[in-house]
């Protein structure tokens, strides 16, 4: 998401930041758990910089790797019993079949603001605070806080 | 207190085949699970059975309140635990008691058939039929198609 030229010109004063998009050194990253993700979109609809897309295909594969004790572990296993081979690529989803979808996640669009980790339902979507190059979440929010004139 | 179905009129169903696994796969009779509609597929199976109309004994019904409650897990199940063919027998289109339920269903029979063909097992054993609760010749007519496509495969081999 490009930044305006006020928001560029703010956070080219914090000390030892030089950003380029919005996502740098502010937002958390958001770390994925596909196997745990029921396709229900609503991350889709919380995303604020529409950086998740629900996708009409689905792959079974997916099916395979949810944990054991879940809806989709159940049906994972009984589709293991019948199958005569391993789930040969992604099909469509029908309209009403409302889960079941991939969801598409882009990296470069997103913000870190959590919105989805608040929206998902099963734990599927965390974030952690950037580390290593970024100053961190905490951290950002303080020093962007600071930098801002009264 | 409503009657029973013919297929669950004593007399009329037939032992659960023993075996379903490790024998021959084209020995035996198939076990067909129907998930009927309460309102509709339930009733016309009913006045079935007032009619004393014979049906085939493959068929093991199961009541349900709306075919909207049917999920792919409860199909894939019944397969996966000894069932042949799995058949949803619902309202027809715009007539569901709850709007749209059975309108879910049919989508929801379509995702399991492509699930199916995707893993290499006939999309067929699964479908999804529509009928008025009055509609005992359509009801008929259902089962025994469901009955001839299962009798037609080799039983579900199973894991």
């Amino acid at each position: 998401m490009p930044l305006t030229a006020r928001g560029r010109e703010m956070l080219g004063s914090l000390p030892g930041v030089a950003p380029k998009t919005a996502t740098d050194g502010i937002g958390c990253e958001i770390v994925r758990h596909e196997e745990l993700c029921i396709g229900c979109g609503r991350c889709v609809k919380v995303c604020p910089s529409a950086a998740i897309a629900e996708s009409a295909l689905f792959d079974p594969l997916q099916l395979y790797d949810a944990p054991a004790g879940t809806t989709r572990g159940a049906l994972a296993s009984a589709l293991r019993r019948i199958a005569r081979h391993e789930p040969d690529g992604s099909f469509e989803v029908p309209d009403r079949v409302r889960t079941f979808r991939t969801i598409e996640f882009d990296r470069d669009r997103c913000l870190g603001c959590g919105a989805c980790t608040r929206a998902c339902p099963t734990g599927a979507v965390t974030a952690r605070p950037v580390d290593g190059t970024g100053p961190g979440w905490l951290a950002a929010t303080e020093s962007f806080a600071s930098a801002v004139p009264a | 207190m409503p009657s029973v179905p013919v297929a669950l009129v004593p007399g009329t169903v037939a032992p659960v085949p023993e075996g379903a696994d490790g024998s021959d796969p084209d020995d035996g009779e198939r076990t067909i699970i129907a998930f009927f509609c309460r309102e509709c597929a339930y009733a016309a199976a009913d006045a079935t059975g007032n009619a004393r109309i014979p049906l085939p004994t493959t068929v093991r019904s199961v009541l349900v309140p709306c075919t909207g409650r049917v999920s792919p897990l409860h199909v894939l199940s019944a397969l996966a635990e000894g069932a042949d063919g799995v058949f949803v027998a619902g309202c027809l289109e715009g007539q569901c008691h709850y709007r749209e339920g059975n309108l879910s269903a049919l989508d929801r029979i379509a995702f399991v058939q492509r699930l199916l063909e995707s893993v290499g097992v006939e999309p067929e054993r699964v479908q999804m039929f529509t009928m008025s609760a009055n509609d005992s010749p359509r009801f008929v007519a259902a089962t025994r198609r469901m009955h001839a496509t299962i009798s037609g495969l080799p039983r579900l081999s199973r894991r």
